[in-house]
Parts: structure tokens; sequence; C-alpha cells
């Protein structure tokens, strides 16, 4: 036990090295120059000697290996450095984004669930009916809407028309509702088209003829044995947009001023504020492994033959 | 659906309470294009602080003399330009009570330049010294135009005796903090002993809103009841909508034609006129801004005491073509070349300000006319691109020409062989000479002239052309804003004279 935790452990370390030290890479290779903002020349005299002279003060003329281990070395002392363009320490900025995203990410997954799961499997249940053929019809359109249009329809009618709901801003349950349905809806057509396809795959194995031949009752047969094996394939591409979804789905936040963690990245990248776009991939880095872990996880209990196969984290 | 729509019904009037403030309060709700995560004045760009009335500085610009006027600070000496005598303003207290003389402007000037390198930059201050309600500053060097640097935001006072300036900020303005949600709002009330006269308004919400369209959706919808920057598409149909006033005011920003006077083409001052003469600044203005926007004459807005009165010089395809002539040009086969080679110009542009790429494109196509070929090239961030590269021969650029009320920072950054927006490469004696004189120079008046002086320079050679000032607008409840100004700087929002209409 202690050498798989060990070697997990390992595992984690060496992933998260090699996503920093490519992130530091880019970042740093990319146009911009944190110099110019941290001056504001677009707004104050500066000379080039001055310029220089900062670029030297924060370590920028450095070659890059020595720039990744001097940031290497203040994080393992649990510091990510301060945001240029504010001062606050990059850390606080990040945790501060964080619970607005996680927020936002739940309504969309409670707006998607609703929608989702009677939708596919009715659809699945009753293939090539009027219902099924609406719920396609819906997960198309869904599909080809982009989500600030959407966002902005919703925005003129439970808003401007219907006066019912807030247009932006983030406090409480009821600002809570258009992002979460735009968001929702977006992501919906995507998993009504993989858990019906899923469910009739499943509804056409072999067990379940059997099941049928049994006598088994069709509502059980549905619940007990095509749903949860049709999971696993749901779940997968689930623990990636949930990753997508922390992330910060920029448009949406920008569209209802929601002070997610999207918007601070979009806002640091346009400012080249380093520390707080290394400290996001970092802190991403991380969430985007956990997720998949408990996607892994919840693949093998809810299929045991992964169980016994054992090896890598995805299969 | 139905579930929802029936959910919706029942918070609907929950809501409308929640939103709304007692009807004997009086409430504005302001909305704003630019977020911010941090109060800190001396610190961020989003000078919200400032803006939202918390704040203030020593000195502001006044927006219809358009010149550097009393603010906290009510009078200033420094004939030498070295040493500065401010004397405050008596009786201004911070918003908790405690009195801002001297030694607590002393603390925010200095805690300003220690957290902000580019303030310890722009003010040069050497020593301050604070004596009862005086101040004695001397700089580094002589720096004429130190006063009007005191109308940064950036250079609010504040009581530095306080914690936590991300999230709590303590100033002298007609509104004090009450909460400040990062990235979302601030609620502000109203400082009962505000020194210039409390407010009639109770209380105030500064929000943020990055998108256009939901600004416009916002007001639409009653939520708000001042929106900066809507969209400029949907401006016609709030024109339309009664109840609302669209303002718009031209701003201390150009948009310009930066030349590179590196490039072999472009060294020559009649390739540069033609390049000027091309540019067709009120079609654009009507076309590309919808009209919202003033043709530009030079660097500066017209109405600033230093800009100078151009003669109009010769404009249009002929006037194109006669200068490129005159420059050893003929047009042959629909191509303008000289020697053999035809004229071909690279012209960058970024899409940071949505106008800009389509100002090349109309220039582009107007250039064809002539046998002109332009080649656009998009880059993402001009500043970077113009300074490390010079393989491109013009650029469409925005620069604030004048945003303190003094031409200084805008002639050194942009024309001064040192500047560290000379994208164009001036480097010409006489320019610089000019720039250097206007940097030892005190008095008001002889600063204006010699600003004018460098701006005719400019125009004559014309190292750079000048497109537009594109305007500021501002849409608003008029049935319930009363005293709403649109300023050109941008600085000043909410102020003690906002009220709502009885």
């Amino acid at each position: 036990m202690l050498r798989l935790i060990s070697r997990k452990f390992l595992e984690v370390a060496l992933f998260l090295l090699f996503i920093t030290f490519i992130s530091f890479l880019f970042i740093r290779l990319a146009p911009g120059d944190p110099a110019l903002t941290i001056l504001n020349v677009d707004e104050l005299s500066v000379s080039q000697e001055q310029i220089e002279a900062l670029r030297e003060e924060m370590g920028f003329n450095e070659p890059l290996i020595v720039q990744y281990g001097q940031w290497l070395f203040r994080f393992v002392q649990l510091d990510f450095g301060k945001s240029y363009a504010t001062g606050e320490p990059a850390f606080e900025l990040i945790a501060a984004s964080l619970p607005a995203t996680l927020e936002l990410t739940l309504g969309s997954l409670a707006v998607m669930l609703i929608l989702t799961l009677p939708l596919a499997s009715l659809s699945a249940l009753y293939r090539e009916s009027w219902l099924d053929k609406l719920s396609r019809s819906l997960s198309v359109i869904g599909a080809a809407v982009p989500s600030f249009w959407l966002g902005l329809i919703l925005i003129d009618l439970f808003a401007v028309q219907l006066g019912w709901l807030p247009t932006m801003g983030r406090g409480g349950f009821l600002s809570m509702i258009l992002p979460s349905l735009t968001l929702g809806l977006a992501i919906s057509s995507l998993y009504l088209r993989l858990l019906r396809a899923s469910l009739l795959d499943s509804l056409g194995e072999e067990f379940i003829v059997s099941a049928r031949a049994r006598g088994i009752p069709e509502w059980r047969i549905f619940w007990s044995y095509a749903f949860r094996h049709s999971l696993p394939p749901v779940i997968t591409v689930f623990g990636v947009s949930l990753g997508s979804l922390i992330g910060g789905v920029v448009v949406i936040e920008v569209l209802f001023a929601y002070p997610g963690i999207g918007k601070l990245i979009v806002d640091s990248i346009r400012q080249r504020d380093y520390p707080v776009i290394q400290g996001y991939i970092l802190i991403m880095a991380i969430t985007v492994f956990a997720v998949n872990t408990g996607v892994d996880l919840l693949n093998r209990y809810l299929k045991p033959e992964l169980r016994l196969k054992g090896g890598g984290m995805q299969e | 659906m139905l579930i929802l729509v029936t959910l919706l019904s029942a918070c609907s009037e929950a809501s409308q309470s929640a939103s709304n403030q007692p009807a004997d309060k009086k409430h504005i709700h302001f909305l704003y294009n630019f977020s911010t995560r941090s109060l800190d004045p001396h610190v961020d760009s989003s000078y919200v602080p400032l803006r939202a009335g918390i704040t203030e500085t020593l000195v502001k610009l006044d927006e219809e003399q358009l010149k550097v006027v009393p603010w906290l600070a009510e009078t200033w000496e420094g004939e030498d330009g070295v040493h500065w005598t401010i004397n405050l303003r008596e009786g201004i207290t911070f918003h908790n009570g405690r009195a801002m003389d001297g030694a607590a402007v002393k603390a925010s000037l200095e805690r300003a330049m220690t957290e902000n390198v580019a303030i310890r930059n722009a003010l040069n201050i050497g020593q301050i010294a604070a004596d009862g309600n005086q101040l004695q500053i001397t700089t580094t060097r002589p720096f004429p135009e130190f006063i009007s640097e005191l109308v940064n935001p950036n250079v609010s006072i504040i009581d530095v005796t306080e914690e936590d300036f991300n999230q709590r900020i303590t100033g002298t303005g007609p509104f004090k903090l009450t909460s400040f949600a990062p990235g979302s709002k601030l609620e502000l009330a109203r400082y009962d002993a505000y020194w210039d006269g409390a407010s009639k308004l109770d209380s105030v919400t500064f929000s943020f809103n990055e998108d256009a369209n939901a600004r416009t959706l916002a007001l639409q919808s009653g939520q708000v009841d001042i929106v900066y920057r809507p969209e400029v598409e949907s401006l016609e149909v709030l024109r339309a909508q009664a109840g609302i006033e669209v303002e718009a005011t031209s701003t201390f920003r150009v948009h310009q034609m930066t030349m590179n006077m590196e490039r072999a083409s472009m060294q020559d001052v009649r390739v540069r006129r033609a390049v000027d003469a091309l540019i067709n600044r009120q079609e654009i203005v009507d076309t590309i801004l919808l009209g919202y926007g003033e043709a530009a004459k030079g660097p500066f807005l017209p109405s600033l005491p230093f800009a100078p009165s151009f003669e109009p010089g010769p404009s249009g395809e002929a006037a194109a073509v006669q200068y490129l002539n005159e420059a050893g040009y003929t047009l042959q086969d629909g191509v303008m070349q000289k020697n053999g080679e035809p004229l071909q110009l690279v012209l960058l542009t970024y899409s940071a300000r949505a106008d800009l790429p389509l100002i090349a494109q109309v220039f582009q196509s107007d250039a064809k006319r002539i046998g002109m070929a332009v080649e656009i090239r998009q880059i993402d961030t001009p500043e970077d691109y113009m300074a490390s590269n010079r393989d491109w021969d013009l650029a469409t650029y925005s620069n604030l020409t004048a945003p303190r009320g003094d031409a200084g920072y805008y002639l050194n950054a942009t024309y001064h062989p040192d500047g560290a927006l000379n994208f164009s490469g001036a480097e010409q004696p006489e320019l610089t000479a000019i720039i250097d004189k206007l940097n030892q120079t005190v008095g008001a008046d002889e600063r204006a002239m010699l600003a004018e002086q460098a701006a005719s320079y400019v125009h004559e050679q014309m190292i750079n052309s000048f497109i537009l000032h594109p305007s500021t607008i501002v849409a608003y409840n008029k049935d319930k804003v009363k005293n709403w100004v649109t300023t050109r700087s941008e600085y000043y929002m909410i102020t003690n004279e906002l009220d709502i209409l009885d």
C-alpha cells in the first residue's frame, strides 16, 4: 500500500513538474512584456532605461531555466508570488475566484442533469418516436447555438421583457439561474446524444435479452442493468467537461459579469500577469488530475471488470 | 421548463424587492465597463475608487477649462520646478473621521511610490516634508509637470493607517465604501461630513460588466440607471426608447497612423504626407464610429489650451498622388512605382481596439485606388511588436495624449528618442530640443506654447498622422438621473453633485 501511495505521489509530482515547466516556457515565449504593463506605458511617461531597469529587477532578463527555478523554489515554500496588476498574492486572487466558478459549474450541471437524464432515457426507450426526434433535434440545435447568443436571448426574455431575474452579477440563487441555464443548456446537447447512444448500446446487449427472457420487469432491466451499464463512457466525458467547466467558462462569466476564474485568467493573460497565470495552471492541473482520478474510481465501481484489469488510470 | 417558469414567477417578487432600495432612499446604480478585483488605488489601474467617488487626488482636471485645478490641495507653488509647496484644504476628514493633514498625505504619497514603480518613476519625488497642512516636496530633477501628474488616480489620498487596501479603502470622497464584491460590484453610502457638500444621494451601487450587449440590456431592463459605453450598434434603439438619454463626449485619446521613419520609403516626408492626405477622417468617424468621434486635427483635442490650430493641408486622392509624384513616384499600369519598384507598405493593426482594424481596411482600400499596395498585418501586442520589430511601415495605434491635462507625457513618450512609445523612430534634434525645453519650463502659458511648437513640428514633418478622437458614450435613465456629466478625462464619475429627479 505504502509503495502504491509513494508511486502515485511521484507520478503526481512529475506530472506537475512537467505541466508547470511547459506552461512556464510557453507563457514566457508568448508576445507581450509585463514590464510595459507594470510601468503603465499607456499613460505614464517612461524611458527605455526605466523599462530595462525593471526587467532586470524583476529577473525577466535571466535565462528561462533560471526564472523557472526561482519560481519553483518559491512555490515549494507555497509562495505563488504577487499579481503584477493588483499587488495581491496570486493564490488569494485565484482562491477568491474559485467559489463563483464552482457555483456556476454546479448550477449548470444541475440544469444538464435535469434535462438530460429524463430526455435521453425516454429517447432510448421510445426510439424513433416523436419524443426521440424532438430530443435529437434539441441536441442538434443546442450544439449549433453559440452560448453567448443564448445568454443574451435569456437575458432579454427573463430580465428585460419579464423582469423576473437580474441581468448580471453574483448575488445569491436568483443571479445564478440565467448563467447556469445558459451553460447547462449548452452542455446538455452533448450529453443528450451521448447518453442516448450509450443506452441504446446497452439495451442491445446480450445480458439484457437474457434478463428479459428471465421475466425481469422492464423498468428494473432499464434502471438496474442498462442504465448502470451505459454510464462509464458518459462519466469519462463528464470528467473532461468538469475540468473545462471549472477551468472557467469565460464567455458566460463575462456576459453575466460573474467574477469567476475564467474571467480572472483572461485578464491575467491580457496583462501578462505571470504569477497568476502560473498559479492558475498549477491549480487547474491538480484539479483535472483529481477529477480524472475520481472519474476513474467511479467507473471502476460501476464496471467491476475494470477493477480486475488494474493498471493505468483510464482504460 | 414549466416548473422553472413557475419557480421564477414565485421568485420574481423577492427579486424586485431585493434589488430595489426603500422608496424614500435616493439610490443610483451605475454600470461600468471594466471590472476590478482590487480597490487599492495606488496599484490598480482600473481607478475605480476615484471613479466611484471614494477617493480624491490633490488636484483635478477641470473638464470645462481643461486645466489642472485645486481639489484636496488648495494652492501650490514651485517656480523652479524642483521645490514644491502644497497647501492642503483645512478641515477635510477621511471616512473614518481622521484628519487629512500633511502627515496623512505624505504617508499616502510615500505608499503610492513604494507600491507602484510606475508612480515612483512618474512623480520623480526625492523628498517630502509635512508640517501641519503644508507639504514641501523636492523632485529629483526639474519637473514642471509635477502638479499635473498628481491628477493621476494612482496618487489618490487614502488613510494608510487602515489595513487590507485591496478590499477596504478609506478616502475623502463624497461616498464611503460599505461593501465590495471583487470583480462584481461596490456598494457605497453617502459620507455626511464630505468637505465639499454631502451628496443628496443616500447610496450608490457601482457594478461592472465587460460585455457591451449585456450592459445595454441591463439599462433597458431598468436594473441599472447609468451605463458606461453601451454597445454602439444598439445606440439608435436606446435613443428611440423613451426615458433614455445617450451622451457622447470626445476623449483625450487619439487614434493615429504611426509612421516608421526607419523604412526607406517612409523616410521621404512627401510619402508620409501622401499617407496623411489619403486618410478620410470624417468618413471614418461617420462609418466606423457611427459618428461617435471627432476628426483629429492633431494629437490634442482642439479644445485643449496647447492644441495648435493647423491650416488644413490638401487631402484626398489627387493630393496624395501629387505628393507621391513630387517624391518621384508615377502611376504605371495601375501601380504606383519609383525606379521600377512598386510602393508597397506594411500596415500593422490589432484587435484590442475594434475600430482600428476597420480603419486599416478603409485605408488599404483608399490606397489601392491610387496604386499603392498596403498589406495589413494583425498583431497582438502593439507596444511589444513595434518596439522589437521594424519590418513595418505604418501602424494604427491609439494613444492618450493629455490624460492629466498636460502635453509632457505624450510628447516625451512618443517623440523623444528615449521615449517608450517612440515607435516612429523619431530622432529629430529640433523636436528633441523643444521637448527638452518643455521639460525645464514651469509656467503654464510657456509650456502650452512649447507643446504647440512640438505638435506643429510633428505635423510639418508628418512624423505621425492623426485620425480621430473617439467618444466616450454614456446612456442613462433621464427620468431618474440628475446632474450626470460625461467627462473627457473619464476620471470623475460618481460625484457629490449626482442626484435623482424628484
